[in-house]
């Protein structure tokens, strides 16, 4: 969780934030919160609503104090002062522009609001406008702006004040899909250019994998893994982040015994085996990613026999998924069109070993 | 839905649109009409010439107007905090001032003058107030003042004041004013640039409708104020019903239908303005 | 949040807490005078009585006074109702133009000075020939009704979709019915907020039906205020008491109904 290394540098260090604890009416919603990146970085909060991925963005915002715990900025505590003084700009989800001012206006706002006068701020904003391509629309009110023209006012107005942190709640969630694609690889470049420091608050988990360098997994206010994609994709750290984070099989059995370095597991379905030493009778979850999955395989591969629930082609692949029993749950992805198989069909999955992900399940549930 | 149809659908609006203008427009336009007429019938401004002529009268005439324009400033001020703290009060605060503002705007005018009437006499509630805290030693003559007749009208007109303006701050997006702090405005910056100019078109429509209510009383200033000291509405009343000059009531019903239609129009061009800088 | 705003915050709440006293004051006198026993307007009172409420009894006029109110409040909120619906239907759902300024033209009553239109129509009603005072009166308050159902109704069916009309169409009503059957339920707490903020209108004004009162048809508010200039004593604070009352129940019928936050905006 914590990218605890050996004496990290100061731009490592960029973004501190320590042991923050925050409750509502009573209920703690996150404690011991703690979460640390490196100048430069594009960061993803993700989680599911309620985890506390908003409420952690405001904070670090100042939108909203911490009860215990600090913020630190480039070496300096920010945690007592208030939004207004933290030059941290947020773009909200519904973009939050201001109606009664024009777009260059609301571009300005920041820098007047710095002190700056209007002559001077002409050329900053005719640049940010630049920067997104929305300098026709200087003069426009925002009435009449579409939800993506909209979204990009709003970071030409976070960036226009060169702030030291840029936040990004959900910003993508009110636009289309082809329209999101486009303005997440836009969005990415124009940030990575500057060296823009970033957080984005989602729930999508393909959004988060494709903005960011890092994503911090976060389930009911505590981060369970903070990785970048790949190793959270790869190697997810606990059930959570394996059902977040891209799709799986899971099924849930019981340690039987061990066969080298390996474990034994019964499961509904059959015996299976995973890495690792757990204690034998240990409930565990076993997973496995569906494109690591083979319809044939030999004898040292994982095994699981089942009849087909449903077969959908979805053009670059084609999803075959068994029928569910238990809480446990049979996919597997097969790369291109594969009109072969249909439901009823009685087929195999099977798939390495090494490939197998193994958790502990404590009340003998799936996760 | 066919043409047809909605051109009947349309023909709806003609008993009320009908009744309306029959009853209501019509008049105020013969009224109109007629009191730029003499006695014979021909064109003619002279009983408006009279009335600005007479000094009584323009005096009348700027205590009227000195008192609608305390009495909409009055509520203004008091307005705005209450409209504010009622956009973020919650369950059992809010509904208390709700009914706090509802339940004296379902009763009439008649109701609370009376009740402002007990109150400012001598011997009344806020004297025994006072006088109780220590603020004074002998019982201020309220009644017939004023001062009386500001506070007791701006407790009348307060909830037109303060609804409207409730109304738009509880339209305005909330996330408004922190983005405006996470771009570096501070809470006076906030207020000047983000918060007031959103809520102008309430505070707009408030001040119109107070305006033109304290203008045109009369039930409030009868009880409170007295024969000593009249507003206009009071000439017309009397005109009509004791010095039977329908001629001065007619030109000054004018006068304040005038007045009346004016802060309507201008109120609706400044909310059109505010609006439109889009 | 900053001290500064904290403070400003905490302004606000005095305030906005000694706006509700004031707005609350003048009704909790009322009828604190009204149970009390001494002629003089004191408090605390010597002692609570009821004997202002016997002495209505003896109040001469004021059951005509009250029951010409209801009538005129009943029947001119029904008429208002029925034109309102038909006129704002026609607003929402007609194609002509113009149907902006018909919306402002029909709620406009209300922004004009009672006095004058008052005076505009006891001229008028004498140049028409109509003499008799009910009439008049009830004309009147039909012009004092309407805009307070327009206004509530034009808001209500702005929001409504008129494809459950034209649903009932295809399942058989005729355009009328539909229109009774599925419109006005669903716009029923439209019609419960118009028409209390309407009836009440009527049962308050003054400054119109002072012209067009004549000896026998006084409405209670024009008694009232005749009682406080010839004979003025507590009874009249139980009067006050009598209104303040209907008005609570009417407003916790409509705020159970509707809930309050309904009524603001309408």
């Amino acid at each position: 969780m914590l990218d605890a290394g050996p004496a990290s540098t100061p731009d490592e260090r960029y973004l501190d934030v320590v042991a923050v604890r925050k409750s509502f009416k009573g209920v703690t919603v996150m404690d011991g919160m703690n979460f640390r990146m490196a100048r430069g970085e594009l960061v993803s909060l993700l989680g599911p609503s309620g985890c506390g991925k908003t409420t952690l963005l405001r904070i670090i915002a100042g939108l909203m104090p911490a009860d215990e715990g600090s913020v630190i900025l480039a070496g300096s505590n920010i945690s007592a002062l208030p939004p207004h003084r933290r030059n941290i700009s947020v773009v909200f989800q519904n973009y939050a522009l201001f109606p009664h001012l024009t777009v260059a206006e609301n571009v300005a706002f920041g820098l007047r609001a710095r002190g700056m006068s209007k002559a001077d701020a002409v050329q900053p904003v005719r640049e940010a406008l630049a920067l997104v391509r929305m300098q026709d629309f200087a003069d426009r009110g925002i009435a009449g702006l579409s939800g993506g023209q909209q979204q990009r006012v709003a970071v030409a107005r976070a960036l226009v004040v060169r702030p030291d942190l840029l936040l990004l709640d959900e910003p993508f969630s009110a636009l289309d899909r082809k329209l999101r694609e486009t303005m997440q690889i836009e969005l990415k470049s124009l940030l990575r250019d500057r060296g823009i420091t970033g957080i984005f608050v989602t729930h999508d988990q393909e959004e988060a994998m494709g903005v960011s360098d890092r994503i911090a997994v976060m389930n009911a206010g505590r981060i369970e893994q903070f990785a970048d994609p790949s190793t959270l994709y790869a190697s997810p750290a606990t059930p959570f982040v394996m059902d977040f984070v891209g799709l799986s099989t899971r099924l849930s059995g019981r340690v039987t015994g061990h066969d080298g370095a390996l474990s034994v597991v019964q499961t509904p379905f059959g015996t299976l085996r995973a890495p690792g030493h757990r204690p034998p009778g240990a409930p565990v979850m076993i997973g496995v990613r569906p494109e690591l999955i083979r319809l044939e395989g030999g004898a040292e591969m994982n095994r699981v026999d089942l009849v087909l629930e449903d077969v959908a082609v979805l053009g670059s692949k084609t999803m075959l998924q068994g029928r569910p029993a238990d809480g446990a749950r049979l996919l597997c992805e097969l790369a291109g069109i594969r009109n072969g198989k249909a439901r009823g069909d009685a087929v195999s999955f099977h798939w390495a070993v090494e490939d197998t992900l193994i958790y502990d399940a404590p009340d003998g549930a799936a996760a | 839905m066919s043409p047809a149809r909605a051109d009947r659908i349309g023909l709806l609006v003609v008993p009320g649109l009908a009744y309306l203008g029959l009853i209501y427009a019509l008049p105020l336009l013969l009224l109109l009409l007629k009191s730029f007429r003499d006695a014979t019938g021909a064109f003619s401004v002279e009983e408006f010439v009279l009335i600005f002529g007479d000094p009584l009268q323009r005096s009348i005439m700027a205590r009227t107007l000195r008192v609608a324009f305390l009495v909409t400033l009055l509520a203004l001020l008091i307005a705005w905090p209450t409209a504010v703290v009622m956009r973020r009060a919650k369950g059992g605060w809010l509904t208390l001032f709700l009914v706090a503002m509802i339940l004296p705007m379902s009763l009439g005018v008649v109701v609370k003058a009376f009740a402002w009437s007990i109150l400012f006499r001598t011997n009344g509630f806020i004297n025994q107030a006072l006088m109780g805290i220590g603020l004074t030693d002998a019982p201020i003559r309220l009644l017939f003042t004023e001062t009386a007749l500001v506070i007791g009208a701006a407790n009348v007109f307060l909830p037109f004041m303060v609804l409207p303006i409730y109304a738009v701050l509880q339209q305005q997006d909330p996330n408004l004013p922190d983005a405006a702090a996470t771009l570096g405005a501070g809470p006076f910056y906030r207020f000047f640039k983000v918060v007031l100019p959103l809520a102008l078109p309430g505070v707009v429509a408030g001040c119109a409708f107070v305006f033109s209510m304290a203008v045109s009383m009369y039930v409030i200033p009868s009880l409170i104020i007295g024969e000593r000291q009249q507003t206009v509405a009071m000439q017309i009343a009397r005109s009509f019903l004791f010095l039977r000059n329908e001629q001065l009531g007619s030109s000054l019903s004018t006068i304040l239908l005038l007045v009346a239609v004016s802060v309507v129009l201008l109120s609706s061009w400044l909310a059109a303005r505010l609006g439109a800088r889009s | 949040m900053t001290a500064t705003d904290r403070f400003f915050r905490a302004l606000c709440w005095v305030v906005a807490l000694a706006v509700v006293v004031f707005m609350v004051l003048p009704l909790v006198i009322t009828v604190l005078v009204s149970f009390s026993s001494s002629q003089v307007y004191t408090l605390p009172p010597p002692e609570w009585s009821f004997r202002w409420y016997q002495a209505l009894t003896r109040r001469a006029g004021l059951r005509e006074a009250l029951t010409l109110s209801l009538n005129l409040a009943l029947i001119s909120t029904a008429i208002s109702l029925v034109l309102g619906t038909a006129a704002a239907i026609g607003v929402a759902r007609g194609q002509f133009r113009g149907r902006a300024a018909i919306a402002t033209f029909a709620v406009s009553p209300l922004m004009m000075p009672g006095l004058v239109l008052g005076v505009a129509m006891l001229q008028f009603f004498r140049e028409i020939g109509l003499h008799d005072a009910y009439w008049s009166l009830l004309f009147a308050h039909v012009v004092i009704t309407l805009p307070f159902v327009m206004r509530t109704l034009l808001a209500a069916m702005g929001s409504f979709d008129f494809a459950l009309v034209d649903a009932a169409r295809t399942l058989g009503l005729s355009y009328p019915r539909a229109v009774l059957k599925v419109l006005i339920p669903n716009l029923a707490p439209a019609y419960l907020t118009g028409g209390l903020f309407a009836f009440l209108a009527s049962m308050d004004n003054y400054p119109i039906s002072i012209f067009l009162t004549d000896a026998f048809n006084r409405t209670l508010p024009i008694r009232m205020l005749q009682y406080m200039e010839e004979s003025p004593d507590p009874s009249i604070a139980a009067i006050s008491t009598g209104l303040i009352l209907l008005a609570v129940i009417a407003l916790a019928v409509a705020a159970r109904t509707v809930g309050l936050n309904r009524l603001v905006q309408g």
